[in-house]
């Protein structure tokens, strides 16, 4: 269905690109770099709407990449003529039979396929107002897009209507949750995808006698006759009430949802966000629906997380789903492999992944991978008391934690290979840090480099076999037992108090006002 | 192996559109497209189309000449003419195309607001798809199983050698038509001379081994006597037969003074046409020609041009510079003609 999308000067993007794959996608990317931006993107190009709203009513500013606007304003600041920046979404589609009519050359590669263009543009319908406004260009702060006009065409360059697109959509927007009165606008949107035309006929006729019924009920009658005896002065035409049975108070907005005989309005958001998801999902019989989700994980527990997850994961097979995400463990449910980064200018796809790893981390779900992926350097330790002294070192040398570089420190306990195949592929350079259990050290650099490690940190052996007496080889006595509150008379009686307090001791280290002196290798390992 | 094409020529009054809607409507699984060059013509398509509802059926899709033109054939490949994707805005129909302007360049085919106009489309439509290498046919093949065309003696000079790219693709082409009852349109200019008008039928007797020629010289809605005048005006064509020949007391060619035309309208109520709006019709409300093809009357009350006159008074046909004409004024009637002399 979809194949590719191209963006141009719309918002985040100056120009990004990205290949979208059968089956499911997850999104995945640091905040603001332009996950829903995507989403929306592709919603626009085969909706033209932007939040409920037709974009051509809402041109704003706000939607000129900054970049873009930036340059468009100096230079027209500076005099240059410089023509304001145009927005395009070129969306690719399949080509299909039902595709077939919006195939052709225009979009912005000139490309021969099927496809939507959303295109926002200065109309030279304005041109006589606007070289009023080039005449004073200091006046000019933002982007004149009251003076654009929106197209929104088939690669066939002929204009598009909502009905003419062959793809239904069910965009589901699990963070917000807005309530309305009567159903939620979504729900509404897909009960009513849900139902063919006829049962939708059949339910309109029979909300309508419900509400003509009510007026039959004695007792409003017994009311109505009441009030057009108790008329007042304010007018002679004849009261009474009755239910609103026009067009306009149809049923969907009347009509609830009731989840085990709760109202949707009144179940949690969690059950109402999933209840969302899956209701979009009985498409699959629908080859030409796509669902569009952003970040699912929202409002929900672990355990319900992991069977809506476990849902999405099976409905894929035979649809498309676009998905967002901050988090792991959705990632690693849904597979490593759907994996795109969304990157400054295109979506990165994650490639040669070992089967394998996939299948650790679907079984596995709980390893931070996402973290992995959107770090610029990455540092794998093996426990918890490694992560915090690691930690400690990089603030050491630094004067920062290590997050606010964007480098992640991860615990990922025996599984180096698993993640150094994640962050391979990516090209993220990853260093790792590991005892050398009494084993030759050159030994395990050379195993954890053939693995894709770009560097390797391992104390040498007479510094002792784990990060405990390597800490205690690299410092006094009287400092770290100052540091602990303890008075253990030698080394070896030390380093078997930290063996027993592992987490304690590292805790006590990253807390420290001044700390102690850390193992050489380490310091290597946190160095830029 | 191109698809069947069927090529039907036929005199007035023998039912063309209603072949060209049964065509269309006789397989619900066929993709079929109809269009003709005047929208009067299409909306009479359309209602035909139409089931007790109005509606056209999913599968059958109805647009006019310039709009397949334009839609299908110049705006999907627009980008391998001009270099520039989404250049063309619609269609300029009050201008042609520069006089002096080179073919095949971007002031040939578009004016200052980006439309094309209207005397070059059919040959921009062309020029994509030669440009594009086939795309803009091979297009047409993925959307279309069948194209229907109604009155396809309308077409002229590039629109015919569109309609040739199209009878030898994949798609199954049928055009109905009548030669005799080419009316040219004003807004248009005809590149390619060769074919103008009634030699529609002489284009197609070049493409018999395209498709199947079928000619029809029978009239459901004409008597004889209107016949015998309407053939007449074509002897080089078979001669039209009536197929009822109805009679109603007040029959055939008539030609009657001014000063009776109140009356006569008072009495046989005709439909009055008139050559153009400059025609003088004593006051009396009138229709052009060649706006009312395609539609039937009992009677019609003409008011003829000198040439028309001339050729009522000799009956020499190679005097007569558009037969076509009187051709589709005398046809429209079922019972009788009236020429005010």
């Amino acid at each position: 269905m979809l194949k590719k999308i191209h963006i141009e000067n719309y918002r985040v993007f100056k120009t990004f690109d990205l290949d979208f794959r059968d089956g499911l996608n997850v999104l995945v990317g640091d905040n603001d770099s332009g996950k829903t931006t995507v989403l929306e993107a592709v919603h626009l190009a085969l909706t033209s709407r932007l939040r409920g709203r037709l974009i051509a009513h809402d041109l704003s500013p706000h939607l000129v990449n900054q970049v873009a606007a930036r340059r468009y304003l100096d230079a027209v600041h500076g005099g240059a003529t410089e023509p304001p920046p145009e927005i395009i979404i070129d969306l690719y589609l399949e080509e299909r039979e039902e595709t077939a009519f919006l195939k052709g050359t225009n979009n912005t590669a000139m490309e021969n396929a099927c496809g939507l263009r959303v295109k926002m543009s200065f109309s030279e319908d304005f041109s006589e107002e606007y070289q009023r406004l080039l005449e004073k260009p200091q006046e000019i702060r933002l982007v004149p897009t009251e003076y654009y006009r929106l197209e929104w065409r088939s690669f066939a360059n002929n204009a598009v209507t909502a009905r003419s697109v062959p793809i239904s959509l069910s965009y589901i927007d699990a963070s917000s949750i807005r309530l309305q009165s009567g159903a939620d606008r979504y729900v509404e949107q897909i009960i009513n995808q849900q139902l063919n035309p006829a049962e939708r006929a059949e339910l309109a006729r029979a909300y309508r006698t419900l509400r003509e019924s009510f007026a039959d009920d004695d007792a409003i009658e017994a009311i109505n006759t009441r009030l057009s005896e108790s008329q007042d002065d304010l007018t002679d035409k004849e009261l009474s009430l009755s239910v609103d049975v026009s067009q306009k108070a149809s049923w969907e907005s009347n009509l609830v949802p009731h989840l085990d005989d709760l109202p949707f309005q009144y179940i949690g958001s969690g059950d109402q966000a999933a209840l969302k998801i899956l209701l979009a999902l009985q498409h699959s019989a629908d080859r030409c629906h796509l669902v569009l989700i952003e970040e699912p994980e929202n409002h929900q527990s672990p355990t319900s997380l992991g069977s809506l997850i476990k849902k999405v994961a099976e409905h894929c097979e035979d649809m498309q789903v676009v998905a967002t995400t901050h988090s792991s463990f959705v990632l690693n449910k849904l597979g490593l492999d759907r994996l795109i980064l969304i990157g400054r200018d295109a979506g990165l796809p994650i490639t040669g992944l070992p089967a394998e790893t996939l299948d650790y981390f679907k079984k596995l779900p709980g390893y931070e991978t996402l973290r992995a992926v959107l770090a610029k350097r990455v540092i794998l330790v093996e426990g918890p008391s490694d992560e915090l002294v690691v930690q400690r070192a990089y603030l050491d040398a630094h004067g920062c934690m290590p997050s606010e570089d964007g480098v992640a420190v991860l615990t990922c306990g025996l599984s180096f290979k698993r993640f150094l195949s994640i962050t391979k592929p990516l090209g993220i350079p990853t260093a790792v840090v590991t005892d050398n259990d009494g084993r030759d050290p050159q030994e395990l650099r050379d195993k954890y480099e053939a693995l894709g490690a770009t560097t390797v940190h391992i104390g040498e052996l007479d510094g002792g076999v784990t990060l405990e007496p390597q800490i205690v080889s690299a410092n006094e006595l009287a400092t770290l037992n100052d540091l602990f509150g303890t008075n253990h008379a030698d080394g070896d009686a030390l380093c078997a108090y930290m063996k027993d307090n592992k987490t304690i001791c590292a805790l006590a280290i990253f807390e420290a006002e001044n700390g102690c002196k850390l193992p050489a290798y380490l310091a290597d390992a946190v160095a830029k | 192996m191109p698809s069947p094409n069927r090529a039907i020529i036929a005199a007035a009054g023998a039912r063309k559109t209603q072949m060209v809607v049964d065509g269309a409507l006789s397989d619900p699984e066929r993709r079929v497209l109809v269009s003709t060059y005047t929208n009067d013509n299409l909306d009479r398509i359309r209602r035909r189309l139409g089931n007790e509802a109005g509606v056209v059926p999913a599968n059958v899709e109805v647009m006019p000449w310039m709009t397949l033109l334009l839609r299908e054939g110049a705006n999907p490949y627009q980008s391998t003419v001009f270099g520039e994707p989404g250049l063309i805005e619609g269609v300029n129909f009050d201008h042609g195309t520069p006089r002096y302007a080179k073919r095949g360049t971007r002031r040939y085919y578009l004016d200052h607001s980006r439309n094309v106009y209207g005397d070059v489309l059919s040959d921009l439509a062309c020029r994509a798809n030669e440009d594009s290498g086939g795309e803009v046919i091979r297009r047409l093949e993925a959307i279309y199983d069948h194209i229907y065309i109604d009155e396809v003696q309308d077409l002229v000079g590039w629109d015919l050698e569109f309609l040739d790219l199209l009878f030898r693709s994949q798609i199954g082409v049928t055009v109905v038509g009548d030669p005799r009852q080419h009316i040219l349109f004003t807004n248009r200019r005809s590149k390619n001379k060769k074919y103008r008008g009634s030699e529609i039928a002489e284009w197609i007797a070049e493409r018999t081994s395209l498709c199947e020629v079928e000619i029809r010289a029978d009239s459901f809605r004409c008597n004889q006597p209107l016949c015998d005048f309407a053939s007449g005006l074509f002897p080089q064509m078979e001669a039209m037969q009536s197929i009822e020949n109805v009679l109603s007391g007040h029959d055939g060619i008539f030609e009657i003074a001014e000063d009776e035309v109140a009356d006569y309208i008072e009495r046989y109520r005709p439909l009055v046409l008139r050559h153009n709006k400059k025609s003088k019709t004593l006051g009396n409300a009138a229709i052009n020609i060649g706006l009312a093809k395609g539609s039937t009357w009992d009677r019609v009350l003409i008011f003829p041009t000198k040439p028309m006159r001339e050729y009522l008074a000799h009956q020499d046909p190679t005097k007569l510079k558009a037969p076509e004409r009187l051709y589709v004024a005398v046809t429209r009637a079922r019972y009788s003609a009236a020429f005010v002399v």
